[in-house]
């Protein structure tokens, strides 16, 4: 059973292999999708010129930036410890990662509007990218709130 | 000294004044995914806030849809606001 808490000046993760394979799947099916939904590809200005102009030269910092997060939670998931002692930066790169991965699967959803969270119906409760987005919600959650503490 | 008062010197026609010294705002917009803990975290690490800044930053910008989260020079906004990207937020910057 997963748990996260606060040890010192490290935050500790606890994922059975149950858990880190199906973080894994998650990691796998929605990172695909980074990029490819408005929401996910983030402007920087109104004047679209000037937003060009960024896209040109920060956006592949911007990109080079989620894909290494990305890359370091896959990779310690795919590890056969069931315990993360992460520093503080590192369970930065958790968080960033985690956010990256839930608004692919916002996206997805077609997610636009707060209070999603009552309003999701049958159908959308039964959508596999729901039950990522709460899972990794769940993690990021703990992890932010262990950070914080 | 001087003896006769300055006038004043129009800029070339077709050419934008561009001022330096004016702050650009940097905006974070509301986004319905990203958790509320997750965005006062941010808040407290990138701009050093403390937690009820950050709080009431992050409260703005979910009921106001947006807020205004730093003044500086537009380079330094520029970097603010990519930064708060590869954080995932929602970020722009305009003329202050």
């Amino acid at each position: 059973m997963a748990w996260v808490r606060r040890r010192l000046n490290r935050v500790e993760l606890r994922l059975d292999r149950r858990e880190r394979e199906i973080l894994l799947r998650v990691v796998d099916e929605l990172r695909p999708g980074l990029g490819d939904d408005p929401r996910t590809r983030l402007r920087a200005y109104d004047d679209p010129n000037l937003d060009e102009e960024y896209q040109r030269y920060s956006r592949p910092e911007v990109e080079h930036v989620r894909a290494a997060d990305i890359d370091a939670v896959r990779a310690a998931l795919s590890g056969s410890d069931d315990r993360f002692r992460l520093s503080e930066e590192e369970a930065l790169t958790w968080v960033r990662a985690l956010n990256h991965l839930r608004l692919v699967a916002g996206a997805r959803l077609g997610i636009d509007d707060d209070g999603w969270e009552e309003r999701s119906d049958a159908s959308m409760l039964e959508r596999e990218e729901y039950a990522m987005l709460v899972t990794l919600g769940w993690v990021q959650e703990n992890v932010v709130a262990a950070l914080g503490s | 000294m001087p003896t006769e008062a300055p006038t004043r010197r129009e800029a070339p026609a077709g050419r934008e004044t561009v001022r330096h010294d004016v702050p650009w705002n940097v905006v974070v917009w509301n986004d319905p995914i990203t958790l509320m803990s997750y965005v006062v975290l941010v808040f407290r690490r990138l701009f050093g806030y403390d937690e009820t800044t950050a709080t009431k930053l992050m409260l703005q910008v979910h009921n106001e849809g947006k807020a205004i989260v730093a003044s500086q020079p537009r380079e330094q906004a520029e970097v603010t606001v990519t930064r708060l990207h590869a954080f995932g937020l929602q970020a722009t910057l305009a003329r202050g």
